[in-house]
């Protein structure tokens, strides 16, 4: 293979991997199936996809831990499963907390960081890194007796502790309240701007929005999607914007208003919503039109799409490529 | 690196204390009522529960039943008469009987021990017992019953047989064989020091072997599997770790087999040590394997039960290995146990170091490299 580009940290190409299923009749589940993409010095890029669409199997396989059928990983031009220089150059803050309950804070970031290969400034390396994630102050506080909030700092203090060129985060900002979601987005944009690539998988819209360059949408192993996020929203949305009504009580004669536009009921009958093209200047028709009915609504607001919504698109657009492509064919 | 994996591991146990109560008091316990149930029974002290019924209400028979009931520890029964003596055998509130029916000086054998079949060691027990009461505190009775057994054959008349038998201060003639007990550890209980050792080595092992699949479970092993020197130094950390551990168990363990039932352990201090590490690493290695063979905690648990069990039960950490039959005995050296038992019996019993604890240490290091070596290939190959 010819050397990367030295501005290529994560290249993954034509990665396929399939799983067994239970049962010899049924046909090997497609975990990956022929994904490439590549991640760039200083760029964070943001895997989405519905549960199972193979977000942690790819994760897995950019730093080497799950073997591929077919296909190449390379991280820093080499093979991340096999080179353990270039596996030291890779930081990992899974989703679930992966420290050792029973260390404290400082105990942990000390055994990651010699795990890791640190050997001259050790101490320096796990004092930077609990400053990085505002985690000093809890240094001798064990895992186990941590809130949500600093266990997610701590674990992800664990993966930079080595100061890695290469990071994958795996919902690094889940549970969290908003002030500790800002101050990990902080710290993620502040290793973003020290060179690191970063592969962020989430489920967050406002963290992928604030913090990706560049999101895939994943379906089923395969990329179906990839662009800048505001780019995607475009393609997506086309500019409308998600119009939410949110009832007391039943909509009754106020429900032909509501369907006008377009919005759709949830389960209850309480909650209408729907994409709508300048939807504030809809939502103060809709407001004015159901205060005329006697109708009080809760809440009227105007929210950017969802991730669910591209993800739904993305889903739609790969489907009408593949009949296009079938029918071509046949 | 694999001084890390010993911190952590470390740590991880120094800081569950309710777990290092268990790893180092449990087996010392399990070991005390073992050895005081098979070392009993192998010293003679066994505390049998009997009843008596006197149906002559003698002096002597009274003597007797007094110094018998003294003798056991005031376990001795009284019953009206012989079926309800035969009844408390049946209900097992007593464990042998004795019926006195007759004159204890002068008739050939006036007392009787009911046994039950199902206690016939309880029965010889207090056979004995009252045999060495009679000697013992009934000296008088008894030098009476040989001169009336030997009256005849001296030709004795029978006012000569009760003057005889009425002297005071005769004694019965002195035995002609004595007893000399020798200094030195009891081998039963040395059986059973190795026997429990052995058996919670593997149980402790298991429990920290199992971090292995905690860690994959956790997340962490994606991340340990991104270190510097890959799965090679953490196994190793681990199995250091473990064989530390081990030999720190059985060292509480022989040192409460030393203070209570005086095994020489100081006296052969160096050759134990190897032998505790030798079967401390060969429980760590049997422990990695199998916790790197199971995907999750529920396999490895119902696994390592299995096996912990089944290697103890043929390996004679539940049983002693001489009470089984031959095949079993073969069996039984696929096992670590029966090289450990054996070789802290050669090593704390005999006292010497033979060609058999050189095979015992070179197969419990064979244990140790060959689980070593499975768990490596097997977390090698894992990809998660």
């Amino acid at each position: 293979m010819a050397a990367e580009p030295p501005e290529i940290v994560l290249r993954i190409l034509d990665a396929r991997r399939r799983y067994a299923q239970a049962g010899r009749q049924v046909a090997a589940k497609a975990a990956l199936d022929g994904v490439s993409l590549q991640v760039s010095v200083g760029e964070i890029y943001a895997l989405i996809g519905r549960n199972g669409a193979g977000k942690s199997t790819l994760a897995k396989a950019a730093i080497g831990a799950l073997a591929l059928q077919s296909g190449t990983v390379r991280v820093l031009g080499g093979d991340p499963a096999k080179d353990r220089a270039i596996a030291g150059a890779i930081g990992v803050a899974p989703q679930e907390i992966a420290l050792y309950a029973h260390l404290t804070v400082a105990e942990n970031l000390h055994a990651f960081a010699t795990l890791a290969g640190v050997r001259s400034g050790r101490a320096e390396a796990v004092t930077a890194a609990m400053a990085a994630t505002a985690c000093t102050s809890r240094a001798d506080t064990r895992i186990d007796q941590l809130s949500g909030g600093w266990r997610r700092r701590a674990n992800l203090a664990a993966a930079i502790v080595h100061r890695p060129r290469f990071l994958v985060l795996d919902e690094p900002t889940e549970g969290l309240d908003t002030q500790t979601r800002m101050a990990l987005r902080r710290l993620i944009l502040d290793l973003k701007a020290e060179g690191t690539a970063i592969l962020l998988i989430s489920h967050d819209a406002d963290d992928v929005r604030a913090l990706a360059d560049r999101v895939g949408v994943l379906e089923a192993g395969r990329l179906i999607a990839e662009g800048s996020p505001a780019d995607l929203m475009a393609q997506a949305f086309g500019g409308r914007q998600d119009l939410v009504v949110r009832l007391n009580g039943p909509a009754g004669a106020a429900e032909k208003v509501l369907r006008k536009p377009g919005l759709t009921p949830s389960e209850d009958g309480l909650l209408w919503s729907g994409l709508a093209l300048d939807a504030p200047a809809l939502a103060s028709q809709l407001d004015r039109a159901l205060r005329k009915l006697g109708v009080a609504a809760a809440e009227i607001s105007v929210r950017q799409p969802g991730l669910d919504a591209l993800i739904a698109w993305a889903c739609n657009e790969a489907a009408s490529r593949d009949r296009t492509s079938q029918g071509a064919a046949a | 690196m694999i001084f890390v994996i010993l911190r952590v591991m470390a740590l991880g146990v120094w800081r569950d204390r309710a777990g290092l109560a268990m790893t180092f008091a449990l087996p010392p316990l399990v070991f005390i009522v073992f050895a005081s149930v098979f070392s009993a029974g192998a010293s003679g002290k066994l505390d049998v529960k009997a009843g008596i019924v006197d149906q002559t209400a003698s002096a002597d028979s009274r003597r007797l039943s007094l110094a018998l009931n003294h003798q056991l520890g005031g376990r001795l029964a009284t019953y009206p008469n012989r079926a309800a003596l035969r009844d408390a055998l049946a209900n097992g509130r007593v464990d042998a009987g004795l019926v006195i029916a007759g004159d204890l000086g002068r008739d050939p054998t006036p007392a009787t021990v009911l046994i039950h079949p199902g206690r016939r060691a309880a029965g010889e027990v207090l056979t004995a017992q009252v045999k060495a009461v009679a000697e013992h505190a009934l000296p008088d009775m008894m030098m009476e019953r040989e001169i009336v057994r030997l009256g005849p054959l001296l030709g004795l008349s029978e006012e000569q047989l009760d003057r005889l038998s009425s002297r005071p201060g005769l004694a019965p003639a002195p035995p002609l064989v004595g007893q000399e007990v020798l200094s030195g550890g009891d081998p039963i209980v040395i059986y059973y020091a190795g026997a429990v050792s052995i058996l919670f080595l593997l149980f402790t092992a298991m429990q920290g072997a199992m971090s292995l699949i905690d860690e994959r479970r956790a997340g962490l092993r994606l991340r340990l599997g991104l270190s510097a020197g890959g799965v090679a130094p953490l196994l190793f950390g681990r199995m250091l770790w473990l064989t530390a551990l081990g030999v720190a168990q059985a060292l509480v363990l022989f040192i409460v087999a030393a203070i209570l039932y005086r095994i020489p352990l100081v006296q052969s201090l160096a050759p134990w040590t190897l032998t505790a590490i030798a079967a401390a690493a060969a429980s760590g290695g049997i422990a990695l394997a199998l916790a790197a063979a199971c995907p999750t905690r529920e396999q490895a648990q119902t696994l390592s039960t299995f096996v912990v069990l089944i290697l103890a039960a043929i390996g004679g950490s539940m049983a002693p290995r001489f009470l089984m039959p031959a095949p079993l005995q073969a069996l039984g050296w696929l096992t670590p146990h029966a090289w450990v038992i054996d070789a802290y019996q050669t090593l704390l019993w005999r006292r010497i170091i033979d060609a058999q604890v050189l095979a015992a240490w070179t197969a419990l290091a064979a244990f140790a490299s060959a689980g070593f070596v499975i768990a490596l290939v097997l977390e090698s190959r894992r990809r998660l």
